[in-house]
């Protein structure tokens, strides 16, 4: 990310802080997609939280997210081990990596509720192979994403991650969404 | 897709008699015939003469407090409606309609005063008595017996510690009796505060490429994996020394695959006496009305692992909710939900005493999440490794020789000082605890098999012009 990125979201048309989050959410998909784990922390904030919700069964959508409920809670301590155990050469469901495509769309950007924070909302469907002969798992995502703005460059505040599905099909979440 | 493969109908009796033999036989020589992990025919008897006739765990009374409230769950593969009635009571319901067999419920959750089915709208109160029909006059003329066409209801239902558990077969011996010795374990687990333990959350569910028996038999008392299938938790710094952890390791058979893999903590220090629970918390606990061997057992070397046959585990570890943290014992509660051979969903709820105040809850809810959740650092392991034993099991060439694995540890003798209910074991190696588990799925097996095929009589059916 350049330089010349504004660090407030004040001023600033939609169309740019558009521009802006589709380009972090590009590379950041790209990172991790190549497993570039070092690079992509790098673009975490320090006071990062990485949210997965769990999903039930409900007739009104807004009683499928139970209050407190999540299957993931992470700060950045937590992916960091995260990311140590991946680099273990031990992480058996992840041997060997899964091979993996993340499909970015359907985004829209908000100003947060400070002027360094661009609030954006993306569809993210993620394609991942394990193993070495396993049929490939989809798992779609929602995701509604706090980015700040900072002279160093764009940085990961926030992250709810809203699996579609209330029962996971794919074995576990070894990779990050 | 792999959830949706039919089951097919079982073959003919006598091959599964011979496997079930197989089995027998072979733990007598510490060998499994592999093919138990993923089969076609196994798996429907599975759910039929063990699924269908012994003691399921289906919620929590913190669950459902409430007149009204309900859960869906399953008992084998079917799918049934867990309800609170007026009186307090808890019914547990096939959640299919009795006219032509559509499901009346089709939220995970909720409130309701009565099941609707969307067909024709038949429906039934909260405890699933039929309760009514539209155009009923015209369709039908003369009342229709509201208990003979209510839901089909579990002739069993009864609770340990709040621990809600079904049975199909009104012929099984009560809850408690069935469990046996486990009940006085299950005390010291759950019954240390009047007050009881609660479920912090809905379960998480997740579905696992690997058969439900995988699950079940490694919480009996597989303690040996830990220092292979989760030495990545120490070389991640989270948990250093997780290669010992097995040198710690104790078993406690209370028989009938019922068992726990205990571990002596004080051994490092004494911080880690009861769990690690916090010093506010075990002032609050009562230990007067426990087993006095299991008192002493749960100060020095409590039960951390076990299985309830068939597939309830329990695990309750101390471990940091994050790097660096203090270790707090989380209690997580797990079942192996079989879906099809070789598939299972593992559900998993973290619980804790209602007497912990809300933020050392909220850090219990993080530490069993982080280590066990469907992202959990351990977690991930264990499924992974488990997936292999189902291929294996439908392997052609490990089948068309009969190749059985190796159960041959070396069997230790239980201790002789042991003073409390079961037997214990001072190390975790010999595999007791994992053959206890295949000699009971063989006793039920074979069980199911000499049980004749009940045809109830028409009166319970609601059979029409009988003397109502």
């Amino acid at each position: 990310m350049s330089n010349r990125l504004p660090t407030s979201t004040e001023g600033v048309s939609r169309l740019e802080l558009t521009l802006i989050a589709q380009e972090f959410l590009a590379i950041e998909a790209k990172l991790l997609d190549e497993r570039r784990f070092r690079d992509w922390y790098a673009l975490l904030d320090d006071e990062i939280v990485y949210h997965v919700p769990l999903r039930q069964a409900r007739l009104a959508f807004a009683d499928e997210v139970p209050d407190g409920a999540y299957r993931i809670l992470d700060s950045k301590k937590h992916i960091e081990t995260r990311i140590k155990r991946l680099e273990s050469g031990a992480a058996w469901a992840e041997t060997p990596p899964s091979r993996t495509l993340r499909m970015v769309g359907s985004l829209f950007v908000e100003v947060g509720d400070r002027p360094d924070v661009l609030v954006a909302e993306s569809a993210m469907l993620m394609y991942r192979q394990r193993g070495h002969d396993e049929r490939g798992d989809v798992i779609p995502v929602r995701r509604r994403d706090q980015l700040r703005l900072t002279p160093a460059g764009v940085r990961l505040l926030r992250r709810d991650a809203l699996i579609t599905e209330a029962v996971l099909t794919t074995p576990n979440l070894g990779v990050f969404l | 897709m792999y959830r949706y493969e039919r089951v097919p109908h079982g073959a003919p009796s006598g091959e599964l008699a011979q496997l079930v033999q197989r089995v027998e036989a072979g733990m007598d020589r510490g060998l499994l015939p592999v093919e138990v992990f993923c089969d076609p025919t196994v798996f429907r008897a599975e759910m039929e003469r063990i699924f269908g006739s012994t003691w399921v765990f289906v919620a929590h009374d913190s669950e459902i407090p409430k007149t009204g409230d309900y859960v869906l769950r399953k008992i084998g593969i079917d799918t049934v409606i867990v309800a609170r009635d007026e009186q307090g009571q808890v019914n547990v319901m096939l959640n299919h309609c009795r006219h032509r067999g559509s499901e009346v419920c089709h939220e995970d959750r909720g409130n309701t005063k009565h099941f609707k089915c969307p067909y024709h709208g038949w429906t039934y109160n909260i405890k699933g008595e039929f309760a009514g029909a539209p155009h009923f006059g015209e369709a039908y003329g003369q009342p229709l017996d509201r208990k003979a066409w209510g839901l089909r209801r579990a002739p069993q239902v009864d609770s340990i510690h709040g621990f809600i558990f079904a049975c199909l077969d009104p012929l099984t011996p009560p809850l408690r009796e069935a469990l046996g010795d486990a009940v006085k374990v299950l005390d010291a687990i759950f019954g240390l505060h009047p007050k009881g333990m609660r479920a912090i959350a809905p379960p998480e569910r997740f579905t696992v490429k690997a058969d439900w028996k995988s699950g079940a038999e490694n919480f009996c008392g597989d303690a040996y994996h830990v220092s292979t299938a989760h030495v990545s938790a120490g070389l991640s710094e989270f948990i250093p020394d997780v290669r010992q952890v097995s040198a710690i390791a104790r078993g406690l058979d209370l028989g009938n695959a019922n068992s726990f893999i205990a571990h002596e903590l004080t051994q490092w220090g004494p911080m880690f006496e009861y769990w690690a629970y916090p010093r506010e918390v075990v002032e609050q606990f009562d230990f007067s009305s426990l087993d006095p061997a299991l008192r002493e057992m749960i100060r020095t070397s409590p039960p951390t692992i076990g299985t309830i046959f068939p597939n309830f585990s329990y695990l309750r570890f101390p471990q940091p909710a994050v790097a660096g943290g203090r270790p707090y014992p989380f209690t997580s509660i797990r079942m192996w939900q079989p879906v099809s051979p070789g598939v299972m969903e593992l559900w998993n709820w973290q619980f804790e005493y209602a007497c912990v105040d809300e933020a050392t809850t909220k850090e219990s809810y993080l530490a069993g999440v982080y280590g066990f959740g469907s992202g959990g650092i351990f977690e991930q392991d264990d499924t992974a490794v488990w997936e292999g034993i189902a291929k294996a099991a439908s392997s052609p060439w490990n089948r068309r020789d009969g190749v059985m694995l190796h159960y041959q540890q070396k069997r230790v003798e239980p201790s002789g000082e042991w003073k409390g209910p079961g037997r214990f074991y001072d190390n975790i190696y010999g595999e007791r605890l994992q053959e206890g588990f295949w000699r009971r799925w063989v006793k039920e097996m074979k069980g199911g098999a000499a049980r004749p095929i009940c045809i109830h009589e028409e009166k319970a059916q609601g059979a029409c012009g009988g003397d109502k």
